[in-house]
């Protein structure tokens, strides 16, 4: 750790091309000297970074962010934190007691009407009377705003953190054509709805979803045209895994394993091709009123089953028996049969782990929840049990700084820290909006809402997430973070104005470089950051002043040669909380 | 403390680069490599390409055979839309109408295509994300802490003197290039840069401030795997920060459509004709192929699989064309899928998971304008599972005669643990180094 010493400064310089660089034949950029070409041997050193008090460890992998004030709230709910951790997650799992009127009031049904429209009614104005691109597309780029004023705003952090998970486990690439009409009943009626309830029912709702249908084709899925896309995926990404999947093998090849569902009844534990065609079998005749020439009167875009679609004869999947003529039960078998399977229980639960825990989660923990899960899969509020025991359990606290902040509740964090005041809208203007820019930026770190192509869902390791294109470019977000204006309007506030909250925070007299740095990295990161760390940023902000000397920071004025202490200070300002946005202090969770 | 990387480039890197007076310096590790100056790209064609529509049979009983079994995403033989026929290949063969560019390439002899190309490990994946990342590992259907071409630049014998031996393109690092510390990930070159913020005090400038970009390196200075990886993206940023990606011109009349493709394909000719940055290793990825369901034909309106390929022979033709006649001798690409497609089509008009598919190899020292490796067939009985093209060439031995003809690492068992029975096809121009054991003389030892 380097503070900004003379010599580093020069250095520094000297990169920007300020200094003259030395040459001749021994000033070559160098690859490699001294230095691995792979790190995959090298182990982590978390401890090298500062770890957080508890909540603050807590709050960071079950919120998009915490604030003094959240922080404030759990402090007041009880004597210690083991007791105030049990006592706001208990109140975050019922979110629906939760008053959430101001983030309601910025989704106002004026701004975003799509999110209030029914299945029904979406269909009809954005997918059967919408020729126009830009009103197709409206409704997904309603939720994805959306998503962003939630992860910022609502006090039901928790429920938003869960709502964010199922979309990644059931993820649909929102922009589809035509399941992005639709996309507000895919988020409302099936995500929303079921995150913290009942895994089989969610799992029902998903097979039916009208977006899903067209991203995976169940809607193609007929008797004499079988369909497998959403079979595979619905057991090898949505309940199985690919941790379960035996190869192209025969269903009765002797070296695979049996057990028992969670339902008492005996099932085949690794899944083969067969079971994927008998799944696909199982689910031939499920799908929408979408105006099918048979059925040309039928067109709503709802779920319908159509029983002379549907492929009568009976099946085996996972070494369990579905009768023949049984019609739309047939699907019903088998969803239950996935709900009830321990491989789904025990990757759903490592998925969860991973999450909200640490890349490779504990086995014990893993294995804790996966009881939880089987134990309550049919009970209403099986995924709140589940969510519960992995946060209150002994691996979730101890753990710390095994996860990076994706960049997408890295945007969400800093504007939560920030006390950014904005409402990111769909419009249809063909003007660059501030909007835009912030879905078009993130959309540069490889993490834009619903914008998944491949039906996995983003990455959840770090290894995804710190590629120089991913930090690089959440970083140039970041730094643009503080200077953003609601509008494009000249003068418009901005989103965050760093400078009024500083004068407001700090009295006249109270304005040194010290004081400045340490009310911002306490409203960012709620601790002290790495001391060497904290120096640069002192260094930077004080310049040539002492750094427990007032600067004046209710002036942005060049204030003439030699005086880099008084040289634009607003702005060094705002880069100064641009530097804390980008240190490994604020990525880390 | 020695100096790394990062120090060399603060006290001499960048003002080299941005004169752009660097000639190479070629300064050899130990070791018997001598790597050459050939770039080796891989483009991914991710959700399993359809390869009988891209290459289709169009003559005897393969078409006979095509037809039975192809209808809504049958490729014509003859008249409008027709496949284009493909000289050296008996001709049974005829590539996509679209992909006219990839033709013109293959009549040139820069193009070359290699049948039932796949992975040979049992039992078969009909996963995307198994098949993607058991290709990129490398390790036979395992998974690992590296890709295959993190371990081809960590044996590969690199001069230690060129800034940017690995180029990533897209956001997040693909698994190829898994754990490398030398891979710069962009999807942007002209976007890859810290350009954001207020003006004043975003960079150092003549008042003598040094500013946000060039603080930010000293944030990230701890031993962390987070710092480490912070590190590198700091790195990353400043060895593009000088190259201007506006102003190049391609050369030859190339002309880069506007997809996102065409757009990451001219970036790559920008830092292949820079020889001083020494790209080495680039990944591109093209997906969008997971075609259950309209697929589309070319005699038809909606032909979703024809504007793919178009896009795609786009892109790689004027890429090529930008580079002939200078670099393309030296430069070698290879584009592969995960698997091929069922070749029975679905009701839906789409096509299911398969197995074995085609990959095509381009490039100045390709043996080009013919077609590899054995096609096993499209009778039932010759099918795999009765069902799909079986694969008659492990996907390792195209790569691995990359390895060791153009880019000269001899180490294949290092690059690809396991794989004992190299079998070039002669593919490439050149002649084979005995492949060889690697020390493992960077295993431990080195600073992050």
């Amino acid at each position: 750790m380097s503070t900004t010493s003379a010599p580093l400064i020069d250095a520094l310089r000297r990169v920007a091309g300020l200094l003259p660089a030395s040459s001749g034949a021994g000033a070559r950029p160098m690859r490699r000297p001294g230095k691995a070409a792979s790190d995959a041997h090298l182990a982590d050193a978390p401890g090298t970074l500062a770890a957080p008090p508890p909540l603050l460890r807590w709050l960071e992998r079950a919120s998009f962010g915490a604030t003094p004030a959240l922080l404030a709230e759990l402090t007041a709910l009880g004597a210690d934190d083991a007791s105030r951790w049990q006592a706001w997650i208990d109140q975050q799992l019922a979110p629906a007691a939760i008053d959430d009127s101001a983030v309601e009031a910025r989704l106002a049904p004026a701004v975003f009407p799509t999110l209030y429209k029914s299945l029904e009614q979406l269909w009809a104005d954005h997918h059967e009377n919408a020729p126009d691109y830009a009103v197709r597309m409206r409704p997904v780029s309603e939720c994805e705003h959306a998503k962003l004023t939630r992860a910022v705003y609502s006090r039901r952090q928790l429920f938003e953190v869960a709502v964010d998970f199922w979309h990644d486990h059931f993820s649909t690439f929102g922009w589809d054509y035509d399941g992005a009409t639709v996309f507000p009943h895919y988020d409302r009626d099936v995500i929303r709805a079921h995150a913290l309830g009942n895994f089989r029912q969610m799992l029902g709702a998903v097979t039916r979803a009208t977006t899903m249908m067209y991203f995976l084709d169940l809607s193609a899925n007929r008797r004499d045209g079988p369909n497998e896309n959403f079979a595979r995926e619905l057991i090898e990404l949505h309940t199985l895994g690919v941790e379960n999947y035996a190869g192209v093998l025969r269903p009765d090849d002797p070296s695979l394993p049996v057990g028992m569902g969670n339902d008492g009844i005996g099932v085949r534990l690794k899944y083969v091709d067969e079971d994927v065609y008998s799944a696909t079998r199982a689910l031939t005749g499920w799908t929408l009123r979408n105006g099918h020439w048979q059925f040309p009167g039928e067109n709503d875009g709802t779920f319908v089953f159509r029983p002379g679609w549907h492929d009568n004869y009976s099946k085996w999947f996972l070494n369990r028996f579905i009768q023949s003529y049984k019609g739309e039960i047939d699907g019903e078998l088998a969803l239950d049969t996935l709900a009830a399977h321990p491989g789904t229980a025990t990757h759903v639960c490592r998925k969860l782990c991973r999450r909200f825990v640490g890349d490779e989660p504990p086995a014990s923990l893993v294995a804790s929840a996966a009881a939880v899960f089987g134990a309550t899969w049919e009970a209403p509020d099986q995924l709140r049990q589940v969510l519960r025991h992995i946060l209150l359990s002994a691996e979730f606290r101890a753990a710390w700084g095994e996860k990076v902040v994706r960049p997408f509740s890295a945007v969400a964090r800093a504007l939560r820290v920030l006390q950014a005041d904005f409402t990111p809208t769909w419009d249809n203007d063909p003007a660059w909006t501030v909007s835009e820019e912030l879905v078009s930026r993130i959309g540069s770190t490889g993490h834009r809402a619903f914008y998944w192509a491949a039906p996995n869902g983003y990455p959840d390791r770090r290894e995804a997430w710190t590629s120089s294109g991913a930090l690089a470019m959440t970083w140039k977000l970041m730094a643009q973070l503080t200077v953003l204006r609601i509008s494009r309007a000249d003068e418009a506030p901005r989103i965050a104005d760093i400078a009024a909250q500083t004068l407001a925070a700090l009295a006249p007299g109270q304005r040194s470089a010290n004081a400045i740095v340490d009310y911002w990295t306490g409203r960012i990161y709620g601790f002290a950051p790495d001391p060497a760390r904290r120096t640069v940023l002192v260094n930077f902000m004080r310049q040539n002043a002492d750094a427990g000397a007032n600067l004046a920071i209710d002036t942005n004025d060049w204030a003439g040669e030699g005086n880099l202490a008084a040289h634009y200070v607003q702005a060094r300002l705002r880069h100064l909380v641009g530097l804390m946005l980008c240190a490994p202090e604020f990525h880390r969770r | 403390m020695s100096m790394n990387r990062r120090d060399f480039l603060k006290t001499s890197a960048l003002a080299t680069l941005a004169t752009g007076a660097a000639t190479r310096t070629r300064v050899g590790l130990a070791g018997p490599g001598a790597a050459s100056d050939d770039v080796l790209l891989f483009v991914y064609l991710r959700g399993a390409m359809d390869g009988l529509s891209f290459v289709a049979p169009i003559a005897g009983e393969l078409r006979v055979q095509y037809e039975q079994a192809r209808s809504a995403t049958r490729i014509p033989a003859s008249g409008a839309n027709a496949a284009l026929p493909l000289a050296n290949s008996g001709g049974l063969w005829g590539l996509h109408p679209r992909a006219s560019g990839l033709h013109t390439l293959y009549q040139d002899g820069k193009l070359a295509i290699v049948h039932a190309v796949g992975m040979t490990q049992q039992p078969v994946t009909r996963s995307h994300f198994d098949a993607q990342a058991f290709m990129e590992y490398g390790l036979g259907g395992l998974s690992g802490s590296e890709g295959w071409l993190t371990r081809h630049l960590r044996t590969g014998g690199l001069p230690a003197s060129i800034p940017i031996p690995s180029l990533c393109v897209g956001a997040i690092t693909s698994t190829s290039l898994l754990a490398s510390t030398e891979t710069i990930t962009m999807a942007s070159g002209g976007a890859f840069r810290l350009d954001t913020g207020d003006w004043a005090w975003r960079a150092s400038d003549v008042s003598g401030n040094t500013g946000f970009v060039d603080l930010l390196p000293a944030l990230w200075q701890g031993a962390s795997e987070l710092e480490r990886k912070g590190r590198q993206a700091l790195d990353s940023l400043a060895l593009i920060r000088p190259i201007d990606f506006n102003a190049y011109v391609p050369a030859n009349g190339a002309v880069y459509d506007g997809g996102s493709l065409g757009s990451q394909m001219k970036m790559l000719a920008t830092l292949i004709k820079r020889e001083d940055l020494g790209l080495r290793i680039a990944t591109v990825d093209y997906g969008g192929w997971d075609t259950h369901n309209g697929q589309g034909n070319p005699t038809q309106g909606w032909d979703y699989f024809g504007n793919l390929v178009e896009e795609f022979s786009g892109a790689l033709t004027a890429f090529c064309t930008d580079l002939d006649g200078s670099h393309l001798g030296r430069v070698n690409i290879i584009v592969m899928s995960e698997f091929g497609r069922r070749v029975l089509e679905n009701d839906a008009g789409g096509t299911d998971h398969g197995y074995g598919n085609i990959a095509l190899v381009l490039g100045g020292a390709v043996n080009g304008g013919q077609t590899y490796g054995s096609f096993p067939g499209l009778a039932t009985e010759q099918l795999f599972e009765r069902a799909d093209v079986g694969v008659t060439t492990d996907y390792r031995h195209i790569l691995a005669e990359a390895v060791n003809r153009r880019l000269r690492n001899p180490h294949l068992p290092a690059v690809f643990p396991g794989y004992t029975d190299y079998a070039p096809l002669g593919i490439f121009q050149g002649t084979d180094l005995p492949p060889a054991d690697y020390e493992m003389i960077f295993a431990s030892g080195f600073e992050a």
